[in-house]
């Protein structure tokens, strides 16, 4: 079975994937802080911010394609959330001033930007490295041992179902070939049940193969994290050009 | 349902990510090492079950099974929303990374209400388990409405409980029938 929308630029040999995940967890976060803190109506600041995202995207090599698309499938809910907020400020003066002012574009653009910077920011923080290295940033950053080991069995986990789910699909599609239909409501719960079953019970089987490897509730490294002087200019610099733009500009 | 970053103001999401963690804290502790599998499979069921979509009215609406979570978990469901929803938000950006504790709190209280009402024991299986999966869906929904309005979107907002109508509707009958086939075939799958 072929999972590649986890890790599928992984591997790619960047400026950017070369980076401590940590470095890359604290200063994407704090970016995005000071993005995203910007007062409604402000438009003209994300002219900086955008050319600093997109140098960015360019070191990652990452396909500009593939970011497009992370935004695509963000877009519904921040364009919805676009449109209400003008419709919000509608008055009994509508009429005489309109829908369309500046006042309201501004707000509508000024809420898109926002939230597409911060889908590709966090498409370049999640694209540009392994996915498992990630994790293991956000377990030396002191996260709680429980989230750890929830979000390590997880991603073992999220495999498993899809492997799951894909094979139950392909014997469903093969017997009764067509689209999915409402009214065979119960054939298609009773298949959920199903994959959450025999996904469960491969999963314990993982567990108990774990418990005789020696698990404790703490998943062994290997190989250490290295942070050197490249993370901590990252570190230092990417957040504080963000701090400039949202102080002075 | 996912809210991005950006949508609602800094302040109340970052009052909220607070919040989040404090609830996490509660619910997350004293966990047994041999429950975090289990809490680990259902996050990772919740996050897998967002990739199933189902036609209907002309668009094409995704699973939650927040209700669904409340009644095999219990109060730690709560734990494997926010993971599932930090997943989520990091692999398919469905809702912003600092406004994941803002969308635990939600769709976490639609998983708490969902284990509330399995608990009540004199109501019927069958309706505890369609209520369970209805308003597991239907308060997240409510919060999510409240909170744009709170922030500044107005009233128009409320149109949103009614799109998510039809998606508790489905969720609820969909968890019954879970539900019940767990009680034929693996009763020990529910809490």
């Amino acid at each position: 079975m072929k999972h590649s929308y986890i890790d599928k630029y992984g591997d790619l040999n960047s400026l950017l994937h070369k980076l401590d995940p940590r470095a890359k967890v604290l200063a994407f976060g704090a970016a995005l802080v000071f993005m995203i803190s910007e007062p409604r109506g402000e438009v003209g600041v994300f002219v900086f911010y955008y050319v600093l995202i997109a140098a960015v995207a360019l070191l990652s090599r990452i396909p500009l394609v593939y970011i497009l698309k992370r935004c695509l499938m963000a877009a519904p809910f921040i364009l919805a959330a676009a449109v209400l907020l003008p419709l919000s400020r509608l008055s009994p003066n509508v009429g005489k001033t309109g829908l369309f002012t500046r006042e309201n574009l501004c707000l509508s653009l000024s809420l898109l930007l926002k939230a597409f910077g911060a889908v590709i920011l966090l498409t370049l923080l999640v694209s540009s490295g392994k996915f498992n290295n990630l994790l293991r940033g956000l377990r030396r950053l002191h996260m709680p041992s429980l989230l750890g080991s929830m979000f390590a069995l997880m991603y073992r986990y999220i495999f498993l179902l899809n492997d799951e789910m894909l094979k139950l699909k392909l014997a469903r599609e093969s017997r009764t070939p067509g689209k999915l239909r409402i009214s065979r409501f119960k054939v298609y719960g009773n298949q959920a049940a199903m994959i959450f079953l025999r996904s469960w019970k491969r999963a314990q089987v993982v567990y108990h193969s774990m418990l005789a490897r020696g698990y404790h509730g703490e998943f062994p490294e290997y190989g250490r994290l290295r942070f050197v002087w490249s993370d901590g200019f990252f570190l230092a610099g990417f957040p504080a050009v963000f701090a400039v733009i949202r102080i002075w500009c | 349902m996912h809210i991005a970053d950006g949508i609602v103001s800094t302040e109340a999401v970052l009052a909220a990510d607070a919040v989040t963690v404090g609830v996490l804290y509660l619910f997350g502790r004293k966990v047994e090492v041999s429950e975090v599998p289990k809490m680990g499979f259902m996050a990772a069921a919740l996050f897998v079950a967002s990739l199933i979509h189902f036609p209907m009215a002309g668009t094409s609406l995704h699973l939650g099974l927040f209700g669904l979570a409340g009644i095999i978990l219990g109060l730690r469901a709560f734990p494997a929303v926010f993971a599932a929803l930090f997943f989520q938000a990091l692999i398919f950006q469905h809702g912003g990374l600092l406004s994941v504790g803002l969308n635990t709190l939600n769709m976490g209280a639609g998983a708490l209400l969902g284990f509330f009402i399995w608990k009540l024991s004199a109501v019927p299986e069958s309706l505890r388990a369609l209520a369970a999966g209805f308003l597991g869906i239907m308060l997240p929904a409510f919060l999510l409405t409240m909170e744009f309005q709170l922030s500044g979107y107005g009233r128009s907002v409320f149109f949103i409980l009614s799109i998510y109508l039809i998606a508790a509707a489905a969720e609820g009958i969909l968890t019954l029938v879970v539900v019940g086939f767990f009680r034929k075939v693996e009763p020990s799958v529910l809490g």
